[in-house]
């Protein structure tokens, strides 16, 4: 009977990797029996299936061995969790649409668990943030869940990491794919501390589509989501929708005024979201539950240049804004000679309290 | 008779462009009796074959008799391939002297070159200064050249260098019926900057200036990024400008180079070249040969600034191309018949926009590329040619208001004199400009001391400088120390060079 069932469920997520989720959500509901044998011409008269998907359908039917597949998975080390088993993960369970499968390499912690989600072509300051907020967590013993793209969620992996802590990676392609192709050592290094998640068999490709529908077990996988750094039309804010629609508690943090980067950061502040402006006051917010207690004051590493500023320094350091500034603009701003400001801003990086983005403009950090 | 027979064979001194050297060639003329015809043996190209019509009708449009009787040339040494018309004049010459029409004395210690005209005239040839060079080189005391090419070929001295400007003066000369004057050397009117293309036209951009400025000092590399409309190509077009003259022996060798491309003009060039060749262009193209060897770009613009706008749009063939002659300073093309080099010292200059739409990053305009494709676009350039390159400089777009509030600025002159400043420094200490230092010159010259060493270090750890990344700071540092006539590397010099190091658009 467990087994039928767990069959059914393994059916669906081969299914849903090719017609998406509505139709499988409807299907779920069904006896295994039904699903796995019933001639797709009967099911068509009970739901709208498209002739693409019923084609599918009937593929797979006739091509589907749970046995196999199941004797495959193991054997390349890989977990895949139904809404049968008892490790199929709790809060998952919970949410509107759950994934009929997770695949999973590695091992999902069963903690207090923070998503960090943002932009891929985050600033400089947005990275620094992420990156923050995961080493926080981190060791507050919080897991880091996001999603392994490149930007945001990889600087929030590289924070927990960092402090030795768990972090789940969720892709929206088979657990053996890496993509992009970059996060290659990052992938790695979440699989052992941690997990790479996905409800998509081995194997399938990183298709567009999938992506929106991966951020759902993202909210899914966390009690609490935070958006670092968001534009309008993000992906991230789908992360927030789905989070709202599981019930989760949904963060943002500010970014200045009218900033592209920042606009749908800022417009779920202006819709109620939590308002992220002091990392330690968060991390305790959310920690509460966790089992790891805070550690006193004094840590984090010694800033090992002295702290002091030279009188250009400082005049060069008030040049340099929380937005991102070309050289030549805080030259002017400053009135100060160009080799003096480039090497005040040099030595300003060096003591962390400025940082160069991707295309040679300064920015102040944010977390110093 | 014996007499009769030495007679008919006569030889008219020759020379051929290899590369941007010439070899000697003997042009020896036998007029004999037999059917009458005119063949050229001694492995001639076709423009050499067709200079058998071309001589037969100058000769006789320019008053002279072209002998009815068997008429043999042979350009020797055979195994050595000719091209093009040069040798039109010592064929025609050799042939007028062995039928008698010219003394065969007159040929004697004078080489001869040039194209000739239907009507007689002579026209210009390429590499005329190479031509004289390699005169000088086999003793000989006199040249013959086209008129047009004369004050190009009078240039290197030691050679008396006689412009004609027809055939028939060239024999009136070579029987001493005429009298012409040596020519003179003159040099490419004009200043080292031309007009409008001062570093003070260009309002704002301060930072980028600086790094060129850098950049000449050091004959350093650069690449500049930045969206369309920022001012990169007009920044690298007044590179030169603040380059510091060309010395009589570069220009020498600038005009020998332009000249046996064909682009000479019979002057001695003044100006640093310049070269911008578009993103289509072939390997050849760039770096030289074709089965005709012609010098690429890269030499075309030795002694000045070539500029790849638009870097990851070329070819991935061409751009490789250019490894060799950025490590070595010249062009080898290997034939199977023989190998030339080019000299290719250049100064190189990039441009590139940041992503495939140009705006990430941009303040005003939205860029619509994903991070994968900016970072394949990155990607497009291969590591051994970044490697070659020092400074990597961003340049922004201004805003009309910016550029409006611009204080003036400076102008190319004092630029260029603060550039040749630091250059004369890095002669006398090592002999070579910075760019070229590597290994273990580059740490003594390079040694850094106390607070220099201390930050170097320090940002060796949170920067994350690379092996090669580590060198170039060190290489720029010295420049920078070199523009202000220090003679220690400080830390402030270490600070300035940190910020050309490149930045990496996409991720973390």
């Amino acid at each position: 009977m467990e087994d039928d069932d767990r069959a059914k469920y393994l059916f669906l997520s081969l299914l849903q990797a090719r017609v998406g989720s509505s139709l499988v959500s409807h299907l779920g509901t069904l006896a295994p029996e039904a699903v796995l044998r019933t001639p797709v011409a009967e099911l068509v008269g009970r739901a709208r299936i498209s002739e693409k998907a019923s084609r599918a359908f009937e593929e797979l039917q006739r091509a589907f061995d749970p046995d196999r597949m199941q004797e495959g998975l193991a054997a390349r080390g890989i977990e895949v969790l139904t809404p049968v088993d008892e490790a199929y993960p709790g809060p998952l369970r919970s949410i509107p649409d759950p994934p009929p499968a997770l695949f999973v390499n590695g091992s999902v912690p069963d903690t207090v668990s923070v998503a960090l989600v943002g932009s891929r072509k985050a600033s400089a300051t947005g990275i620094e943030t992420a990156r923050a907020l995961g080493l926080a967590l981190s060791e507050r013993g919080v897991c880091v869940v996001s999603g392994l793209a490149l930007g945001v969620d990889a600087a929030a992996h590289e924070g927990a990491l960092e402090a030795g802590g768990l972090t789940v990676g969720v892709l929206g392609c088979g657990i053996d794919v890496v993509y992009p192709r970059r996060n290659r050592g990052l992938f790695e290094s979440v699989r052992r501390h941690g997990a790479l998640v996905s409800e998509y068999s081995l194997g399938e490709a990183p298709l567009a589509w999938r992506f929106p529908a991966r951020n759902r077990i993202i909210a899914g996988l966390a009690g609490t989501v935070v958006v670092v750094e968001a534009p309008e039309h993000s992906g991230a804010l789908i992360t927030a929708r789905h989070a709202l629609d599981a019930g989760r508690d949904v963060w943002a943090v500010p970014g200045p005024p009218g900033v592209r980067e920042c606009r749908g950061s800022n417009a779920l502040l202006s819709d109620g979201a939590g308002v992220l402006w002091d990392i330690p006051e968060f991390v305790e917010a959310v920690a509460r539950e966790s089992s790891v207690p805070a550690v006193g004051g004094g840590s984090g590493d010694a800033n090992p240049l002295p702290s002091g500023l030279e009188d250009t320094e400082a005049a060069v350091l008030s040049g340099v804004g929380f937005e991102p500034k070309g050289v030549d603009a805080v030259a002017k701003r400053t009135g100060i000679e160009m080799p003096e400001v480039l090497t005040a801003l040099a030595l300003l990086e060096l003591k962390g309290f400025v940082s160069r983005d991707g295309l040679g403009s300064y920015v102040r950090r944010a977390v110093p | 008779m014996l007499g009769f027979w030495l007679m008919s064979v006569c030889r008219a001194r020759s020379l051929s462009l290899f590369g941007i050297d010439a070899l000697p060639v003997e042009v020896e003329v036998d007029v004999s009796s037999g059917l009458p015809g005119f063949s050229i043996v001694g492995l001639p190209d076709a423009a050499v074959q067709e200079a058998r019509e071309r001589v037969r009708v100058a000769i006789s449009n320019s008053g002279y008799k072209f002998p009815t009787k068997k008429v043999i040339v042979n350009l020797a040494p055979a195994n050595l391939r000719k091209e093009g018309p040069a040798f039109d004049l010592p064929i025609a010459l050799g042939i007028l002297a062995a039928s008698g029409a010219l003394a065969a004395g007159g040929l004697e210690g004078a080489g001869m070159v040039g194209e000739l005209s239907l009507d007689g005239g002579l026209r210009g040839i390429k590499g005329a200064l190479s031509m004289a060079e390699g005169a000088r080189r086999e003793g000989l005391a006199r040249l013959l050249v086209p008129e047009r090419d004369a004050p190009e070929a009078a240039a290197i001295g030691g050679v008396e260098v006689y412009g004609m400007r027809t055939l028939r003066e060239a024999v009136e000369f070579l029987g001493d019926c005429a009298e012409v004057c040596p020519a003179e050397a003159a040099v490419e009117e004009g200043r080292p900057v031309e007009v409008g293309e001062d570093f003070a036209d260009v309002a704002g951009q301060r930072y980028a200036k600086r790094a060129l400025e850098v950049a000449a000092a050091g004959a350093h590399n650069v690449v500049m990024s930045g969206p369309p409309g920022s001012g990169k190509t007009m920044l690298a077009r007044r590179m030169p400008g603040i380059l510091p003259p060309l010395t009589m022996e570069e220009r020498i060798e600038v005009t020998k180079v332009h000249s046996a491309s064909g682009e000479g003009n019979g002057k001695l060039v003044t100006r640093r070249p310049f070269r911008a060749p578009h993103h289509t262009v072939s390997t050849s193209g760039l770096a030289g040969g074709g089965s005709n060897p012609r010098p690429g770009e890269v030499s075309l613009a030795h002694h000045g600034v070539l500029f790849l706008d638009e870097l990851p749009e070329f070819s991935r063939t061409a751009l490789e191309a250019l490894r060799q002659p950025l490590e070595d300073g010249q062009v080898t093309i290997s034939r199977v018949a023989a190998t030339l080099t080019y000299p290719a010292r250049v100064t190189l200059l990039c441009s590139m926009n940041p992503c495939p739409c140009g705006y990430a990053g941009d303040r005003r305009k939205v860029c619509r590329c994903t991070a994968g494709q900016i970072e394949r676009y990155q990607g497009r350039i291969s590591g051994p040619l970044l490697d070659r390159m020092d400074l990597f400089v961003d340049v922004p777009r201004l805003t009309l208001q910016e550029l409006r509030e611009e204080r003036l600025a400076e102008e190319s002159r004092l630029v260029r004199e603060r550039v040749s400043g630091a250059r004369g420094i890095q002669a006398r200490r090592q002999g070579s400009p910075n760019s070229a230092l590597s290994g273990r010159r580059l740490r003594e010259v390079c040694a850094l001391r106390g607070d220099a060493e201390t930050l170097f270090s320090r940002a060796v750890d949170r920067m994350g400088l690379s092996g090669r990344g580590h060198d170039r700071v060190l290489r720029v540092a010295r420049t920078v120390a070199d523009l202000s006539g220090e003679e220690e590397i400080a830390a402030e010099h270490v600070a300035e060079a940190l910020n050309y190091r490149r930045s990496h658009l996409v991720g973390r």
